[in-house]
């Protein structure tokens, strides 16, 4: 019988039931921050344009999408989603339940966790188009390879990358 | 004895709702002015004259027609206003309404009027001021929740996707907002433009009401087969059944 390594780093998504609203995935993303074992961590969700993207109201401001500032353990960022998804690598097993814990504290509904493999190992065309060779493996799957601008911030215990220039 | 048109099969509540929808007695919830219902529509200002594409009927001198002569026309054919639309985005997160029983309440109860089903928004075109009175009364009826349903011109994408935390459905433009008293305010028009002022569409439906009103059959609702466990299934996928099985007949012809 072939048992699992529990120091392995395994690969965690998060679904809760409602899209959250800027304040509760601080919430919900301080918490888990605070479970630590964290690698690496995505968040995903419908985009929320600054500006209507077409039609006859073309241009005009959504200023309810703008200035969606969360501070996430100490450092600050722009919500450019409506966070619906959340995928997140963790050092070991032993933080899972942490983990669970967390997530049932900071959300008010239900919350779906699956376990699995949610981002890849191998680096793709795209992904070299955008950033070269990855010298940092961390970043392979962070990246929406089909965004025009990059939206990624990588929160570690090492450092913090905002990336948001326009490619 | 006068005829009465079967519309739907069925005996659960979303056949009956189905029915109630193609049928058009429909239970009015709330009455939004019309001068909000045109700002939201947002092709003219409230008050603003009609655009037109032609004079009114009675001085184009109609040729001699016995269909023209047998059918009235609607208000606005007849005053040559522009074709207008309004589009309606509905929650799958049991909506009253669904793309298909929008269309169907259009084309079998309004006058006059182009319906158009896509699979996650429903447009209705019609003259301008005769698309007004069906939104409106779309709008005042129990086919619409104000947080599951809303009008979206453009960038209608909600249909399919979970709820916010407040119930609402997800807008990318936030043409609807949830106000701190629980009535939910129209903030801009259908296609994005803010509007002079907020307008008060009510409150929403809470999630029970919006299961009981709702005609979109759902596993964790109804299901279309009817009661989970029962010997007979619904009436409604028998009828289904009978269609295919005829029109997939009606289709085989060996020679």
């Amino acid at each position: 019988m072939v048992t699992e390594s529990d120091t392995e780093s395994i690969q965690v998504e998060i679904i809760p039931n409602r899209y959250l609203m800027p304040a509760t995935a601080q919430k919900l993303l301080n918490a888990i921050y605070e479970n630590g074992g964290l690698i690496r961590i995505m968040i995903q969700g419908p985009n929320l344009p600054r500006n209507v993207p077409y039609g006859p109201g073309r241009g005009a401001p959504i200023e309810e999408n703008r200035d969606l500032l969360i501070e996430v353990a100490g450092d600050a960022f722009e919500l450019c989603v409506k966070v619906g998804r959340i995928r997140l690598e963790l050092e070991s097993e032993k933080y899972f339940n942490g983990l669970k814990a967390a997530c049932e504290r900071a959300l008010p509904f239900p919350v779906h966790l699956k376990r699995g493999k949610f981002f890849h190992t191998k680096q793709t065309l795209s992904d070299y188009a955008k950033f070269g060779e990855a010298e940092d493996k961390r970043i392979l799957g962070l990246i929406d390879p089909k965004a025009k601008r990059n939206r990624l911030a990588l929160l570690s215990e090492e450092k913090v990358t905002v990336n948001d220039e326009e490619r | 004895m006068a005829y009465t048109p079967q519309y739907y099969p069925g005996s659960t509540s979303v056949g009956i709702n189905r029915r109630k929808h193609m049928s058009g007695n429909l239970e009015k919830l709330r009455d939004i002015p019309e001068a909000d219902v045109t700002a939201i529509m947002g092709h003219r200002a409230p008050g603003a004259d009609y655009s037109s594409t032609h004079p009114p009927l009675k001085e184009m001198g109609e040729p001699d027609c016995p269909v023209r002569q047998l059918v009235t026309p609607t208000a606005g054919a007849a005053a040559g206003d522009r074709v207008r639309y309004s589009q309606w985005t509905d929650s799958m997160y049991f909506a009253p309404a669904i793309p298909y029983w929008r269309s169907y309440w259009g084309a079998i109860n309004c006058k006059g009027c182009d319906p158009g089903t896509l699979s996650g928004r429903q447009i209705i075109e019609a003259r301008e001021r005769d698309i007004e009175a069906y939104t409106k009364a779309q709008y005042d009826s129990e086919m619409t929740d104000v947080a599951l349903c809303s009008m979206r011109g453009c960038t209608v994408h909600g249909h399919s996707l979970r709820l916010e935390e407040n119930g609402m459905q997800f807008d990318m433009l936030a043409r609807t907002e949830f106000g701190a008293d629980g009535n939910v305010y129209a903030t801009k028009d259908q296609v994005g433009i803010p509007l002079d002022k907020k307008i008060n569409l009510g409150k929403p439906m809470t999630e029970a009401e919006a299961k009981k009103r709702t005609t979109i059959f759902r596993a964790d609702g109804i299901p279309m087969c009817g009661k989970v466990g029962a010997r007979k299934y619904d009436e409604a996928v028998e009828a289904l059944h009978h269609m295919w099985e005829l029109r997939s007949k009606w289709g085989f012809r060996p020679e």
